[in-house]
């Protein structure tokens, strides 16, 4: 092949050939960490939460007259809920996973309270919880109805059993999960014990370090404030948030029902941020690549109009239609090479930028290469099109003057 | 002359129509992706308050646990607020956190409803410049007296009165009555750096009441809260002698004299402290202006920096892109530039007439950036708008000259290698072969 | 070795039809060295573009070689323009981006030859122009002459069959075209059969034959039969 002379010829036109490379830099560089990014953040948002999120809804019960009895209304709902034809079953919680609103505490495996401990997000539920979420128990027993215990307002009480994620037992026990059933840890100082695992269960905070860690305890806290779980029979859910919010909304007047959602659209405001970026992303790479590949087949287009009769001329000293389809496919692969070439150091230096400036995750080695090919190939089909054209220049053009 | 080179620009964009357009078209794009990126990180990582901030400060006293290396922590425990707001000094100061409450309207049928609360001090509002559409905040005697005064914002107050001016009637808030001494106009700084720990872009709160009484109702606390320990004992008082912080506390400090000597003041405080068994991490307090508490509380979203570096790049492809097309472009002229040089135009002018022509397609193509700017904030609004208020996001002047500015200059730059190369091309040759 | 028999050529527009060339009958024995003489627009190009298979036809025969080139497409007649064709034109038609050796191996290149052999074909073509010495220049270093030397140096690098020059000395002045001349005819006189079109009828005389077209048509033919020389 005619590397030579295409290296050659290339050195005289030095700034249009640097223009398109540093072009192809850039592009690389942005669309191989904007990729990384999008699927990055698509990882962390398709993490199972452990619930059956299609099936369930919550809502927000706040008391606020001054005889407001939370333990009776509570109940009532409660049975109210679990009666309701179309509704499998319902609990009290203090907190929604995924939501991103809830509260954590550390366990540690000594009795002191100052001890750096292992962070666990908290569910205070009843006996239905695991039925109502949906999760998997695969070591010990749920909680009675009896031990639920009811903490009144400014009371502390810590319960002294608990249902933990796997993923607890396993940073609480590195060596054996499973044995950490019936283990004791301490909460606030006060003993704990683990009478049962989860498979999985995510705390309300996506973007904590300790999201799969969560403990379920026995307790109700009586602070006016109460949220229901509901998870209904499938297909059921949209019409019975309606019902349930109009039913409990008008059954009392004591209090108030507020901001009853979805688990999906918990979920959908929850990773807003992040699918905003995927989307954000994914229009600047569209962008990108319209941009230079529209830049390539201009420059392109522009070479061969100012190359006509150097094209001509070829052609009449034997050059075959092919040949100048190939000349201008080589030509562009050397100049798209040297650019991915310097993309490849461009994406990685923007990617430590990344990792020290944001705590990204490193990028995987994978995703250059594959961004260098893909440039390569996207440059040679840009180019393809107007060097069809090129071809189709007559040798004829070589012998008028002008 | 320069209107006669403007009109040589347009004759000249209309002979390559495509070529001008593509040049027109990349100036668009990536000047308008960079301002959408611009003005996010404009307003979300602006001064919310230019004409205060350097002499409002937020406090740090690090009551952390002594046994783990955390950083300081972001609020104050409430032993610690007491303490300071007690303190004999005569600065504006305040100490603010929020709740939740149930409101009950007046009247038949009208359904009872939650709103968010903020628990604060009479200086909050002239401290940080809130207006007032009618009456106004209260004095150091209400917070020191718990009366129940009441300030709404101007929604809730549309809401419950239908806009009129409503000071000197009262709310009926779980069960307490307040007394209104004031209704906000449409304020909302913007990022809301006077509580940037519970969602540092959310709207203002619907009311604002003295803060002591969050505690002497007591109303629903709600708002972040850390303890490293729990409390001892049972009941609100264990809570508040606790180590649990919860409060953001604010103070204007006019001069750095006084600065200077509030920081002393707090270093005493903080030994004192640690003599009665308390603050035992080594003493580390802080004094932090709006814009420096900002950045400590990192309220910038990594997103739009992230976007930033990436929409600099996008702008950078655009304007290699547009480098070329009028390198193609120019020296496609070379037999105009010649001609005109036989004709008597010194190298200078053909710059000049040509510089202007790069910032005519600049001008166009920020024109149309500002299109573009305005499509993508909208498209921004749209996937982010359920999560906080979005009547930010609008090219202010400010942003519309910065867009114009950017995109005649960086087209301009990006014109000066073509210029040069154009303007010393040899006229004999381009005259000969014509 | 070139016979062409009735060839026409029209180029058809919407509105007119325009006769380059028509019922063109002309045969060239190997070892000739015809000029081709007319005004201007008058179907020289036209002819010449046809004989070196740079265009179709639309009527006719013409056989290059005792072979019919209408039935050849275009890889066929790219290939035989490669190796049995030499082009010099009137404004050179030099790469401007490549040096004098690159812009002699480019119809080499099309050839598929080993590249000790180009190497060496080249430089004994550069030094058989006398332009050696100058190997890495590019064209717009050297004067007019001495790129047509190159280019001259470019059609004889393939060792053609015979050499088609269209204005050669057009953009040349006296001195330096009666120097190119020389070389012609030096390559004449080695055995390549050379058709070149020319409106100087001072070069048409130094031909074996001249042919003069009107307007599409042989006018005149200068019958000097016997100048034909037969190659020694």
């Amino acid at each position: 092949m005619e590397f030579g002379p295409i290296l050659r010829a290339m050195w005289r036109n030095k700034l249009g050939v640097l223009l398109v490379t540093l072009q192809v830099a850039f592009t690389m560089t942005i669309i191989v960490n904007a990729v990384f990014i999008i699927n990055e953040r698509s990882r962390l948002m398709v993490r199972p939460s452990g619930l059956d999120e299609a099936n369930l809804f919550y809502l927000q019960n706040i008391g606020f007259s001054a005889d407001y009895n939370e333990s009776a209304v509570v109940r009532e709902d409660l049975d109210f809920l679990r009666r309701y034809p179309g509704i499998v079953n319902a609990t009290v919680t203090n907190a929604i996973p995924v939501s991103g609103s809830g509260s954590s505490s550390a366990l540690s495996l000594e009795p002191d309270d100052t001890a750096p401990g292992t962070f666990a997000a908290y569910y205070e539920v009843d006996e239905q919880a695991l039925d109502t979420m949906g999760l998997e128990l695969i070591a010990g027993e749920n909680f009675s109805a009896a031990e639920i215990t009811e903490r009144g307002v400014g009371e502390f009480f810590n319960p002294s059993r608990g249902i933990v994620s796997l993923a607890l037992a396993e940073t609480l026990f590195p060596q054996d999960p499973h044995a950490a059933l019936g283990q004791t840890v301490y909460r606030n100082n006060s003993p704990l014990q683990i009478t049962g695992i989860v498979r999985r269960l995510q705390a309300p905070w996506p973007d904590t370090s300790f999201v799969e860690q969560s403990i379920l305890l026995p307790m109700n806290s009586l602070n006016t404030f109460a949220m229901y779980l509901v998870r209904t029979e499938p297909g059921q859910r949209d019409r019975l948030m309606v019902e349930i919010e109009e039913a409990l909304a008008t059954s009392r007047t004591d209090r108030i029902i507020r901001e009853v959602m979805s688990l999906e659209e918990t979920r959908r405001q929850t990773y807003m941020v992040d699918s905003a970026m995927s989307t954000v992303l994914f229009a600047v790479i569209v962008i990108l690549i319209f941009i230079t590949s529209m830049g390539i087949v201009g420059l392109t287009v522009f070479g061969i109009n100012r190359r006509r009769k150097q094209i001509g001329t070829r052609r009449a000293l034997g050059a075959t239609r092919t040949a100048v389809v190939r000349y201008f496919l080589l030509e562009n692969f050397l100049i798209t090479g040297v650019g991915v070439i310097l993309g490849a150091l461009l994406t990685i230096s923007f990617n430590i930028f990344l990792v020290q400036s944001f705590d990204m995750p490193r990028i995987d080695w994978y995703y250059t290469p594959l961004g260098m090919l893909a440039l390569l190939l996207a440059g040679q089909l840009a180019v393809l099109g107007p060097s069809g054209n090129a071809a189709r220049i007559p040798p004829a053009i070589a012998t008028r003057s002008v | 002359m320069f209107l006669y080179y403007l009109r040589l620009s347009a004759l000249s964009y209309r002979r390559n129509p495509v070529l001008s357009s593509l040049m027109v078209l990349a100036v668009a794009i990536g000047v308008g992706a960079y301002m959408v990126v611009y003005t996010l990180n404009y307003f979300m990582g602006g001064d919310p308050i230019p004409q205060k901030s350097s002499v409002l400060y937020h406090l740090q006293i690090d009551s952390g646990n002594p046994d783990d290396t955390f950083e300081p922590p972001s609020q104050l425990t409430w032993l610690d607020a007491t303490a300071l707001l007690n303190a004999d000094n005569n600065y504006r100061q305040t100490a603010s956190s929020k709740f939740n409450a149930v409101v009950e309207p007046e009247g038949d049928g009208a359904r009872p409803f939650s709103i968010n609360g903020r628990g604060n001090f009479g200086d909050f509002f002239p401290m940080f410049d809130a207006h007032f559409l009618y009456g106004g905040g209260w004095d150091r005697g209400a917070d020191e007296g718990n009366q129940q005064v009441i300030v709404l914002s101007r929604e809730l107050n549309d809401r419950l009165f239908g806009g009129v001016n409503s000071v000197g009637q009262t709310v009926n808030l779980q069960g307490n009555r307040f007394e209104i001494t004031g209704v906000l106009d449409n304020w909302q700084p913007f990022p809301k750096f006077y509580d940037v720990n519970n969602g540092p872009f959310d709207s203002i709160e619907d009311a604002f009441v003295p803060w002591n009484l969050i505690t002497s109702l007591p109303l629903s606390r709600g708002g972040n809260t850390n303890c490293w320990k729990a409390p001892v004992g049972t009941g609100l008082q264990a809570f508040l002698n606790s180590e649990c912080v919860w409060i953001q506390y604010w103070i204007e400090l006019p001069s750095t004299q006084d600065r200077e000597n509030y920081l002393d003041f707090l270093d005493n405080y903080t030994r004192q402290q640690q003599e009665l068994g308390r603050l035992l991490r080594p003493v580390n307090n802080g004094l932090f202006n709006v814009n420096q508490w900002l950045v400590r509380e990192e309220v910038l979203p990594q997103e739009t920096q992230i976007l930033a570096a990436l929409a600099a790049m996008l702008l950078a492809v655009c304007l290699l892109n547009t480098v070329g097309l009028l390198l193609s472009k120019f020296l496609g002229k070379s037999g105009e530039i010649g001609l005109r040089q036989a004709l008597g135009a010194h190298k200078g002018s053909l710059f000049t007439q040509h510089l202007v022509e790069a910032g005519f397609i600049g001008l166009i193509g920020g024109l149309l950036g500002l299109g573009v700017a305005k499509l993508g904030l909208w498209g921004i609004e749209g996937l982010i708008g359920d999560l906080m208020t979005t009547d930010w996001m609008q090219l202010n002047p400010v942003l519309i000259t910065v867009t114009l500015l950017l995109s005649v200059g960086s087209t301009i730059v990006a014109g000066l290698y073509p210029i040069w190369r154009a303007c010393n091309v040899n006229p004999a040759i381009h005259l000969k072969t014509q | 070795m070139l016979t062409m028999q009735n060839v026409s050529k029209v180029f058809r527009t919407e509105v007119v039809e325009t006769h380059a060339l028509r019922d063109f009958s002309l045969t060239v024995a190997e070892g000739e060295f015809i000029t081709i003489t007319g005004p201007s627009g008058c179907g020289k190009t036209t002819f010449l573009n046809i004989a070196g298979l740079l265009e179709t036809y639309t009527s006719g025969q013409y056989l290059l070689d005792g072979q019919d080139v209408s039935r050849l497409n275009d890889f066929q007649r790219a290939r035989l323009r490669n190796q049995k064709i030499g082009f010099i034109f009137q404004s050179f038609n030099l790469m401007p981006d490549l040096n004098l050796f690159d812009n002699i191996d480019v119809p080499l290149r099309y050839r598929g030859m080993k590249a000790a052999e180009r190497r060496q074909r080249i430089e004994s073509a550069l030094d058989s122009v006398g332009l050696l010495s100058r190997k890495k220049h590019i064209p717009s270093q050297l004067s007019g002459g001495q790129q047509q030397r190159v280019a001259i140096a470019r059609a004889l690098v393939g060792e053609p069959r015979f050499l088609l020059a269209d204005e050669p000395t057009g953009n040349l002045d006296s001195n330096t075209a009666f120097g190119v001349m020389e070389l012609l005819q030096e390559i004449n006189d080695r055995g390549t059969t050379i058709i070149m079109v020319t409106h100087d009828k001072s070069l048409a005389g130094k031909s074996t034959r001249n042919i003069h077209i009107l307007d599409g048509r042989i006018q005149q033919c200068t019958d000097d039969t016997h100048l034909v020389r037969i190659p020694a």
